[in-house]
This record gives structure tokens, sequence and C-alpha cells, in this order.
């Protein structure tokens, strides 16, 4: 036991609030057996910590495979989503985006003046030949045709990225089976070497 | 430091999304100080590392349970002491958590036969920390290797702050004993 107003351990382990720890630090150098006291708390942790800790004999593995590595695509979307900055960036740019096609759109105002039609006016007719209707059928198609294939891609996409986070999931399952198997095995060892109920077995 | 812990909440962050490169550089910054945890409480290098796979692979699966950022290191050594007592309760299944011990000797951690550390120069050390039980040489070694505070040991531990205080308070003196005797006065 010492005198110190607060427990010296504490004060030792910096456990203690700023005021208490003043007040011991205070006492401390005034009290010779206090500070005595404090000099082997030090010389222990001194001792303890000369035992170094040991570099890791090998890196863990299981996640840091390539095949663990999320698709690019991916990986910019997450970057995306994760910087504020950009993400402040995106949300100005739909909000100006809004703005302007508020300001164009007419729908919403105040219905203006329709001018008055003339009385004569000769019906818009132009004959179209058949050469022209062939290009416009030919473009229609291909539009149609262009967002099929937009909407396979997409889908294409999709299903890759869902195998791959399929695969992604298998991986560690498989990592977590093999570590399990290793242990199970070693178990089994230490078990027939300490003469467990499968020594006979193991042997 | 505490640029250090915003980096880590930020990782966290990204590896609770799915990135598994900020889970990567987690690791990396982390798994020394795991497996030398393990390693003192296990007593065995082979133990340390599976083990220390074992304690990501888990904090893998789980981080987006993991509801504070901030609590990562107490999370992760909760997780990690679960696992070595599972590993101690698996391969003596009938004797007392409390009554389990590494399997190290009395020269310290061993493997093969060979010391992990030199012991011309931590025998003492290595043999006061050997006679400790295993409460007490895991608290010396969350407070005194890992740095942690008594709210995050109970946390880890799992029990109250005054039972950890008691462990590691007890283990200090036994420790005083062996490594700092008391001089006697006048002689230097």
């Amino acid at each position: 036991m010492t005198c110190s107003p607060f427990d010296l351990r504490d004060y030792f382990l910096r456990e203690l609030p700023d005021q208490q720890q003043h007040q011991v630090e205070a006492h401390v150098k005034h009290c010779q057996p206090c500070r005595e006291e404090l000099e082997r708390l030090r010389v222990t942790e001194a001792a303890l910590l000369s035992l170094p800790d040991e570099e890791i004999p090998q890196r863990i593995a299981f996640v840091s495979d390539k095949i663990f590595e999320p698709a690019p695509w991916r990986r910019w979307w997450a970057a995306f989503w994760g910087s504020a900055s950009r993400l402040g960036f995106a949300s100005a740019a739909m909000l100006s985006a809004a703005i302007i096609i508020y300001a164009m759109h007419p729908a919403g105002r105040p219905p203006q003046p329709v001018a008055a039609v003339p009385a004569a006016v000769a019906p818009i007719v132009q004959p179209i030949s058949d050469a022209e209707i062939q290009a416009r059928i030919d473009a229609a198609v291909t539009r149609a045709v262009g967002q099929v294939e937009q909407r396979q891609m997409e889908k294409t996409r999709t299903l890759v990225s869902d195998l791959e986070s399929m695969r992604q999931r298998l991986m560690v399952a498989a990592a977590a089976y093999e570590i399990d198997q290793k242990r199970y095995n070693r178990s089994r060892q230490l078990e027939a070497n300490y003469g467990g109920p499968h020594a006979e077995e193991q042997r | 430091m505490i640029f250090r812990a915003v980096e880590d909440a930020d990782l966290i962050r990204q590896a609770a999304r799915g990135s598994v490169e900020s889970f990567n550089l987690l690791v990396s910054r982390w798994e020394k100080r795991v497996y030398n945890y393990l390693l003192r409480i296990t007593a065995n290098r082979e133990d340390a590392l599976d083990l220390t796979q074992d304690v990501f692979l888990k904090a893998y699966q789980n981080l987006r349970k993991l509801d504070d950022p901030g609590r990562f290191a107490p999370w992760l050594y909760r997780i990690a002491h679960n696992e070595a007592y599972s590993m101690f309760r698996k391969r003596r299944p009938q004797t007392d958590v409390d009554e389990l011990e590494p399997e190290g000797t009395e020269t310290g951690i061993t493997i093969g036969g060979n010391s992990v550390f030199p012991i011309e120069l931590n025998l003492a050390v290595a043999s006061a920390l050997d006679r400790l039980s295993p409460d007490q040489r895991e608290a010396v070694v969350l407070k005194i290797y890992q740095g942690f505070k008594f709210e995050e040991m109970a946390e880890i531990l799992s029990c109250p702050v005054s039972t950890v205080k008691s462990r590691l308070y007890t283990a200090l003196e036994l420790l005083k004993l062996e490594l700092a005797p008391v001089k006697a006065r006048g002689v230097s």
C-alpha cells in the first residue's frame, strides 16, 4: 500500500483523469516510498517490454489474393460513392440540371395567350418518297436493335458481377474450410499423441 | 495516432461496403499486433498464426455488424480472445476454462524445442510471465504490450472493469517481485 491520494498503479498506467493524475504527480515529488514504488513499476514494465514483438511468419493470405479484388467498374463505383467531394459535385450537377429543365419546360407555367390562327392556312402535306420511308424504317430498326443490345449488355454485366461476388464468397468459405480442416487434423494428431479415443484409429 | 484512427475508421466503412482492398489494408495494419497477442497467450507460433487467420476471416464476415468503427480494436481482439479460448476448450474439453494453460514451457514460448525469444536476455521475464495464471497473463498482455484501456479490456474479456484491474494488479505484484525486487534501504 502507498500513501498516494489515488491508486499509484492507475497513475502509472495513465488511467486516472487529468486532475487526479496531476495530484498524484505532485504527491510523488515529495514522497520517497511512492517514488520508489513507482520506480519498481517502471522497472517491471521495462523488463516486460524487453520481450520484442515477433514478425508474423506469413502474411494473412486469404484476402490478399487477386481473385478477391472486385471488378474495376465496381471499384470505380465504390470509389465514386466513397468520395464526399465527388458526391457533392454530382449532387450539384443534378440540381443544376433540374433547374435548367424546369426553366425550359412549359409545364406548370400560366398558359400563354395563343395567337390567332390565320384564317387561310393551307394544309401542310409533303409527299414522302418510298426511299425515305425505307430509310426511316431502317433507322427505327437500328435504334431498336441498339436498345435491345444495350439492355442485354446491362443484364450480362449484372450477371457477371453477381457471379464474381458469388465466386468471392465461395473462395472465403473454401479458405475457412481449409483452416478448419487443418485444425481438425492437428486436433486428431494431438489426440493421438495424448492417447485419446481415436488414438488407435490414428495409429 | 488520431490520424491513424481516422484512417482505420474510413477503411472499416469501405470494407463494410465490400471493398476487399480496404480490408486487406486493414489486415496488413493489424495482423502483427493480433498475431503477437495470440502468440503471447497461446505460446505457440503455429496456433497463433492459424488463429490470426481465423480472426481476420471472422472479422471479414462480421464487419457489417460492427456499429462503431472507432471500436474496431477491442472488437477485433474480442474475436481473437474468443477464438483462442475456443481452441483451448477443444483441446481440453474436460478442463475448466480458468485452469486452461497454454502449451508454453518454463522457459517461455517454444515450438519444436526452440525458444522464440533469446533465453539469455529474456529468461527472467519469460519465466515470470509463465508463473502467472492465463487470465493474469492475458491482462498483462492487453495492457502492457497492446496498450488497451481498462474499459476496452473489459469489453475484450467480457468481464467488469473491477475484475480486469484485480487480475492485472495481482499480476503486476507477482511480476514486480520477480523483476524489480525491493532493494534494502541505503544499499544502491
